[in-house]
């Protein structure tokens, strides 16, 4: 599977990226707009990510502003549900009205920080990516 | 820190959320229990909480609670739907209670941060087969089963952090030799090595790799780090290369103590991942916080060279309600009577009874002043308050419990379940009231419903708790309409276990005889049940209840019933207290248990060969306590025509005491006595009064014991 992951901080991102990288291959990118333009490419190549893992406070764009900004573009290419990339909110921005608003903008699954690693592999599966 | 302000963090809304419904549902279960069946209102609630129990539960991952809730949401999907007849409703009953329990067992693991690993097999078993047997019962009845429950699996996920307790927080300070070259360098290959295992890391000076002058402030004041990560102490010393250092100093921090040096290294980004709602500090903007987030607030302002990470907006925050660390309450508290204590001192300090002073201006100012002060100690008062609804709540549940177990038929009669109380006290007086149910529900209840009719009762029993206030006290009673006390039998035991002397039965009134049951080593049932008769209780009951200045008034009427009455203050902090002058010592005493005030002759006075003195008032003998010889005060009145006699009253018995003269009634602030001052029988406490000078309060229960043991 192909999996985008937008995070700044470094060692997060290099926790990460060593988790991740055992589902599948895993493109970094270091802040809010790196990442929608790498998803922007990856559409148009015709290889859309199946995951997307954002993190919340990034520069540039923040992790809501990704979410929506990849919905959007999504809507606008007309991708039916089934075939949206699966987004994984992944910050320590525990707060409920937060959580909420991530779900209402159209993320899968919210991971507080630190992430549970076991837990987060469940939800890979229920979400049906392994 | 993080803790601390964590309270609207998803899992903890779960936890309140999932209480208060768990608390509605066995509120609408034990109001039903002796009903025929539930009605459709209650069925709907009941099918409600358990679906949304189910579905946060789902989104939160925690399957046992899910998989149980769902079977519950099963249930009552085909109660709602079919509306089938004989319903077994106490197992019913056992069922929901069953799966409560199992859920609110869950809840508190996870608020102690345990996982919730309950096994909800059984449970769920139980549940399938009792389903089983429904769907059997709606076929009989020939009702056309509905279509099976849909159920729509969560399409959105939480992972909740993993609880940090693993995670060990250091505070590493390197220092390296003077002649250290490029020592930022090796601090930066420290910082890099750790990053490998930090889940959080940060250091000072922040500009290592920018600034090259940084390597000098390192070499000056060494280079510090703090470091949460799950790796042990020696993982993390080896990671770091100690060539050309001179010491590494190495401490482990608890969190709170890491939470405090992070602000202090003054990492703003960092406070605010750890605590969310501490950002809301910010000044200005006070719209804004009215406003929940939007995308676009955590952006981050790309680091500027040397510069710790910031948000280019901080996050606008809304609270309608926060929760306050008890403590903090407490210290406000405090502080709220030391203003009390220091408006006392301007108001009537000494320098004001100069004569000829112009003080009209002065007044109308110290009015404002006390208007605002009372005003102050309200609010916080009622902050404080809250009601009985859940205290009661689990008295309506012990009394189910009991006496399903005991196969006694009674209805519990709630009354009042609305009034206030300090919360300190409702933690005292929760594990005293259980006993006192228990107490009502085993003994005194008649265990065969024929007693009950042969007298003219009905067969079912009743129990009514009730709770009022009554002028700045709580009364909380536990009524039953049961076999009440037998003052024979009472006497016959307490005579017999040797807790009172030998004094015929007549010599005692009955509210004597009934306390008999608060002694130690006292209980009357003859054989010892799961829920008690084990004497030990009651005298920890009334323990319990002192230790919050409260009484216990028992009250019974043979075959009628018996009342226990718990009488306590609103509040323990500030009392309504007459100052009064013995000597030159001043004394507080506590208005509510004066009775009166008299002068009377010395032809009042009898005094017994003994050394014993009593008053006789209108025909009543009332013994006689001088306060200064009891406390040795020199210079005060000693012919009791010159002083004045205070009646005092404490839980039905009544003391005499002498007093020079009345000074004033105020606001009196209960301070502890200190611990470096040995316990003095007759005084609770002290105060400060606005003189500067201290109070001391008397303890009328103090001063009676000590009468009592002295004769």
């Amino acid at each position: 599977m192909k999996i985008l992951l937008a995070e700044d901080d470094f060692a997060s991102r290099k926790f990460m990226d060593k988790q991740l990288s055992r589902y599948g291959e895993c493109d970094v990118m270091v802040d809010g707009e790196e990442a929608v333009d790498a998803f922007m490419m990856a559409l148009e190549d015709g290889e859309p990510y199946d995951l997307a893992c954002l993190d919340v406070m990034m520069p540039v764009m923040d992790g809501y502003q990704v979410l929506k900004a990849i919905r959007d573009i999504e809507a606008q290419k007309g991708i039916p549900k089934s075939k949206r990339v699966k987004v994984i909110m992944t910050t320590a921005l525990n707060d409920e009205r937060n959580v909420k608003m991530a779900f209402e903008l159209g993320c899968e699954a919210y991971a507080g920080k630190p992430i549970d690693m076991e837990k987060f592999e469940k939800v890979l599966n229920k979400l049906g990516l392994i | 820190m993080a803790e601390e302000f964590n309270t609207e963090s998803m899992l903890d809304l779960f936890l309140y959320e999932s209480g208060q419904l768990l608390e509605k549902l066995e509120g609408i279960i034990l109001e039903k229990q002796d009903a025929d069946c539930f009605d459709d209102a209650d069925i709907n609630e009941i099918f409600r909480v358990m679906h949304t129990i189910k579905g946060s539960s789902g989104v939160l991952m925690y399957e046992n609670i899910t998989k149980v809730t769902h079977k519950l949401e099963d249930v009552f999907y085909y109660l709602r739907e079919s509306h089938p007849d004989n319903v077994p409703h106490m197992e019913l009953v056992e069922k929901v209670l069953a799966v409560s329990d199992f859920v609110t067992g869950e809840l508190d693991k996870l608020k102690n941060g345990d996982t919730p690993d309950g096994d909800e097999k059984q449970l769920v078993e139980d549940l399938d087969v009792f389903l089983g047997r429904l769907k059997g019962e709606i076929k009989n009845q020939g009702i056309q089963m509905p279509q099976a429950n849909k159920h729509v699996e969560p399409t959105q996920f939480y992972i909740t952090p993993v609880a940090g307790d693993d995670s060990h927080f250091y505070r590493i300070s390197i220092h390296y030799r003077s002649d250290t070259q490029m020592s930022n360098l090796r601090a930066y290959s420290a910082t890099y090595a750790l990053k490998e295992v930090a889940e959080d890391l940060l250091y000072t000076p922040d500009d290592i790799l920018s600034n090259e002058a940084s390597a000098d402030v390192i070499v000056a004041e060494g280079f510090h780090m703090l470091l949460q990560t799950k790796s042990s102490k020696e993982e993390v010393i080896a990671l770091i290369d100690s060539s050309e250092a001179e010491e590494i100093n190495f401490d482990e921090l608890t969190k709170e103590e890491y939470g405090k040096a992070l602000s202090e290294f003054g990492r703003e980004e960092a406070a605010m991942e750890a605590a969310p709602p501490a950002a809301a500090k910010d000044n200005g903007n006070k719209e804004a916080k009215k406003e929940g987030p939007k995308p676009g607030d955590y952006v981050v302002k790309t680091k500027e060279a040397g510069k710790g990470k910031t948000l280019a907006k901080n996050q606008p925050k809304q609270q309608s309600i926060i929760s306050v660390n008890v403590e903090k309450m407490d210290a406000l508290m405090d502080l709220i009577g030391e203003l009390v204590i220091a408006e006392a001192v301007v108001l009537q300090n000494p320098d004001l009874k100069v004569p000829g002073l112009e003080l009209s201006n002065f007044q109308k100012a110290s009015g404002q002043l006390s208007k605002i002060t009372t005003e102050l100690q309200d609010v916080i008062m009622s902050m404080r308050m809250m009601p009985l609804t859940n205290t009661f709540q689990k008295m309506r549940r012990i009394v189910f419990d009991v006496s399903r177990k005991l196969g006694k038929d009674i209805e519990l009669e709630v009354i009042g379940e609305n009034t206030e109380v300090d919360k300190n006290i409702i933690e005292h007086i929760t594990d005293p009231l259980m006993h006192l149910v228990r107490n009502s529900v085993d003994h005194g209840i008649e265990e065969d419903p024929a007693d009950r009719t042969s007298v003219g009762k009905p067969s079912k029993g009743k129990i009514t708790l009730e709770a009022k206030n009554e002028g700045g006290k709580v009364y909380i009673s536990v009524k039953d309409d049961g076999k009440g006390l037998n003052r024979d039998k009472l006497y016959q035991k307490a005579l017999d276990k040797g807790l009172i002397e030998n004094k015929p039965i007549s010599e005692f009134t009955d509210k004597e005889i009934f306390r008999f049951i608060t002694l130690p080593g006292f209980s009357t049932k003859e054989e010892v049940t799961e829920y008690s008769g084990r004497g030990v209780g009651m005298d920890v009951v009334v323990k319990n209840i002192q230790s919050i200045s409260g009484r216990l008034d028992i009250s019974s009427v043979e075959f009628e019933g018996s009342e226990m009455t718990l009488v306590i203050p609103l509040t323990l902090a500030i009392i309504n207290g007459i100052v009064v002058q013995v000597g030159n010592s001043p004394f507080v005493i506590e208005t509510a248990s004066i009775k009166e005030f008299v002068r009377v002759g010395e032809d009042s006075l009898i005094s017994e060969p003994s050394g014993e003195e009593y008053i006789v008032l209108r025909g009543e003998c009332y013994p006689f306590i001088r306060l200064n010889e009891r406390y040795d005060l020199p210079d005060s009145v000693d012919k009791i025509e010159e002083g004045i006699i205070v009646v005092l009253e404490h839980e039905g018995s009544q003391v005499c005491v002498l007093i020079d003269k009345l000074l004033q009634e105020q606001e009196i602030v209960v301070k502890p006595i200190p611990p470096y001052v040995r316990k003095v029988k007759g005084l609770s406490g002290c105060t400060q009064l606005g003189d500067g000078s201290i109070a001391l309060i008397l303890d009328i229960a103090g001063l009676l014991m000590h009468d009592g043991e002295r004769r």
